[in-house]
């Protein structure tokens, strides 16, 4: 790996390691392996979203060429959320793309995503059923993601109508995982989720 | 000797033969000329010059000082500015004696020549409050470095000269940006200009491939400037005016100057561009382009989406339309009600079951075309064999007591094979997206008439030549020649004349 961009992590690590955000324990990361070319990335849930008390694994991947070029970042954990897909955790933000500048570091990009947790840009969506959830139907939107955020990243509120449902499609032998994601993306009306399953 | 039409057709094989095309040319072309006066007036005068890279580099630095004489500016900022305009002087000048030329700046977002001194100024004392008076700190490689290899534009973000030079070569060499490399700040539009690349980027590989794109952002930009399509060729072919005619670069290529393609009479620019796609689309890489790619709708180069929004913005750098990938409309409508676009709509699908079936018939149709359309290509290729053939037996006749000059017929010949093949193949793109009505019926008919004497022809060259007497294969493969040769002109004018009475109806 380029000398400057291993420099700039062993920078970046300690920068983010001594910030406030770390401190309150609202980001972290950490390195994977030796090579400095990937990294571990968790952020919280920020506060009055439906994300609250929740933490997500971000995968950071640093390329040759960093930091002129922006690092590739992806959600692990599963989020229900109109710039993130809901089926492979990629993610839409403009800085991770044509807007990066090589001024930015890990604290920015981790920062940056927090801050699209708490405002998500429906008009420019990565998921086009979450989206159209969040801009329809704002009140189920702020449940299933909710519900997502305490199923997969271990969120505080437990919703017992989702969860009835999901075991409804579970007792026909559909996957959590599937029933979930059919009935987010439902709205969790439980007759149309099926039919989509099983047609 | 040859006469004024033929250099528009001959310069590319006829290198060696012009002024020694013999007798037989002379005849021809007093035979010739007499019968197509329209032709000549219609084909000939249409000037252009072919360039080379330093002459294009040239050309657009007399482009830069005319504009310098007027407004007096540091030159990279001309260009800079020349290049929002599209390398319209015109446009340039009225823009900035107009209005504000401060906000002529901003708008193409080149850091104004004339706050030069302020800005930095300031930056500089509040670097110096906060690193003391001779070090700054390089925010991208986060390293405390002497202020003198610090470096930077008149907006203020400076960057060590390393960091500059590694950010300027991957935005040159990976990304391919040269003319619009903004400053490597968050944020920041101010372009970079070319002194700064040169005086910032160390290595003589990517300042070469830097001018490069400056010289091609030039060319590309400005209508009246094509580079030469053929491969490893880099002239340019530089014309007075805009038109759909044929023109001959210094290495041998004939081509269209209006739209780049091999010359296609009598076919217009827009069908054929039309047929290349739908032509394109049958084969796999095109399978694959259909499937994975779409055409901006403004400047129609071919986009592969590679994230997962629809909200596209156009890369190329003239162009930098925000359209919808679901739909191609603009971006602009869908900032509220994108989700239109993604609605399934039942009476749409009849439609397309109805279209289906329809386009059963259709393919029938295109098949029928496009399988002549690439026989022809085919032929024309193999064609080109023959003036290795030709050369043999050329050879040969001399032994046999013909002069050099008695035997010029036979390239002669294949030259015109070739053009009547070339002719035939894009009439066959003509056709397909012709209408039928009475002069549609006329053009087929004239179709058939070159086709079959073509055939006769390119027969003659390929076994007669070999069999029959040699004074008899002449006098035959001379008549054919001409005759195919008076059949393409037929063809082609009144191909033409169509154009201008517009009788030419077409489906689609």
């Amino acid at each position: 790996m380029a000398n400057i961009a291993v420099q700039r992590i062993k920078r970046e690590l300690k920068e983010v390691l001594n910030s406030d955000e770390v401190a309150r324990c609202s980001i972290h990361v950490e390195l994977v392996g030796e090579s400095f070319a990937e990294l571990k990335g968790e952020i919280a849930g920020p506060p009055d979203t439906p994300y609250e008390g929740a933490r997500f694994q971000l995968e950071i991947k640093i390329p040759e060429t960093y930091p002129f070029n922006p690092p590739k970042v992806r959600f692990v954990t599963k989020i229900w959320h109109p710039n993130v897909s809901s089926v492979t955790g990629a993610i839409c933000l403009d800085i991770l793309k044509h807007q990066w500048a090589a001024a930015m570091t890990l604290r920015t990009v981790l920062l940056s995503l927090q801050a699209l947790l708490a405002s998500p840009e429906p008009d420019d969506p990565q998921d086009a059923v979450v989206a159209r959830q969040c801009k329809d139907k704002p009140q189920i939107f702020h449940l299933t993601a909710q519900h997502w955020a305490n199923a997969y990243a271990g969120g505080p509120s437990i919703n017992t109508d989702y969860e009835n449902k999901i075991r409804r499609l579970k007792d026909l032998g559909v996957t959590e995982m599937n029933a979930r994601a059919s009935l987010s993306s439902c709205d969790w009306d439980l007759e149309r989720a099926t039919e989509q399953i099983f047609s | 000797m040859d006469s004024d039409e033929d250099i528009m057709y001959d310069d590319d094989y006829d290198d060696s033969g012009n002024e020694s095309s013999g007798d037989d040319d002379v005849e021809f072309a007093m035979v010739e000329e007499p019968n197509n006066p329209k032709e000549r007036q219609e084909l000939d005068e249409y000037p252009y010059e072919v360039l080379t890279t330093e002459q294009i580099l040239q050309h657009m630095n007399e482009c830069m000082k005319e504009v310098n004489i007027v407004v007096e500016m540091p030159s990279t900022v001309i260009r800079m500015l020349l290049n929002h305009f599209r390398w319209d002087k015109e446009k340039l000048m009225e823009r900035y004696y107009d209005g504000d030329p401060e906000k002529l700046f901003t708008e193409a977002h080149v850091a104004s020549p004339f706050a030069k001194m302020a800005v930095p100024a300031k930056i500089a004392k509040k670097e110096h409050r906060r690193t003391g008076p001779s070090v700054e700190e390089c925010e991208i490689c986060l390293s405390t470095l002497p202020s003198s290899v610090m470096s930077g534009l008149e907006c203020g973000h400076r960057f060590c000269v390393s960091c500059w030079a590694e950010y300027l070569t991957t935005k040159i060499m990976s990304e391919g940006i040269g003319q619009t490399i903004s400053c490597a700040a968050h944020n920041c539009e101010i372009l970079i200009d070319d002194a700064t690349v040169m005086k910032l980027v160390p290595d003589a590989k990517v300042r070469l491939k830097y001018q490069h794109l400056i010289t091609n952002s030039f060319v590309e930009c400005n209508r009246l400037l094509r580079w030469c399509p053929s491969p490893d060729c880099s002239s340019v072919i530089r014309v007075q005016h805009v038109e759909s005619r044929p023109v001959t670069c210094r290495c041998g290529h004939t081509f269209c100057f209006a739209c780049g393609n091999n010359w296609h009479e009598p076919v217009r620019c827009t069908l054929l561009r039309k047929w290349i796609k739908k032509c394109d689309d049958d084969s796999e890489t095109s399978n694959w382009i259909a499937a994975n790619t779409k055409e901006c709708p403004k400047c129609k180069a071919t986009i592969e989406k590679d994230g997962g929004c629809n909200h596209m913005v156009c890369k190329n750098s003239h162009c930098k339309t925000e359209f919808c990938w679901v739909c191609l409309g603009p971006w602009e409508p869908h900032g509220t009600s994108w989700y239109n676009c993604n609605r399934y709509d039942e009476d749409e699908a009849r439609a397309a079951r109805d279209a289906q079936e329809r386009s059963r018939a259709a393919l029938q149709r295109y098949l029928f075309y496009c399988n002549r359309y690439m026989n022809h290509m085919q032929s024309l290729r193999l064609e080109h064999k023959h003036y290795a053939t030709v050369k043999e037996k050329m050879e040969e006749m001399q032994q046999h007591n013909m002069s050099w000059i008695e035997v010029q017929f036979l390239k002669k010949a294949v030259d015109i094979l070739c053009q009547c093949r070339q002719t035939l193949m894009y009439t066959y793109v003509f056709a397909y997206y012709l209408k039928k009505n009475n002069q549609s019926v006329i053009f087929e008919d004239n179709q058939r008439d070159l086709e079959t004497a073509t055939e006769k022809l390119s027969e003659y060259l390929e076994r007669d030549i070999t069999q029959e007497n040699l004074v008899d294969i002449k006098q035959k493969v001379q008549d054919k020649y001409r005759y195919c040769d008076s059949r393409r002109r037929v063809l082609a004018e009144h191909v033409y004349e169509g154009y201008d009475k517009e009788w030419w109806e077409y489906n689609d």
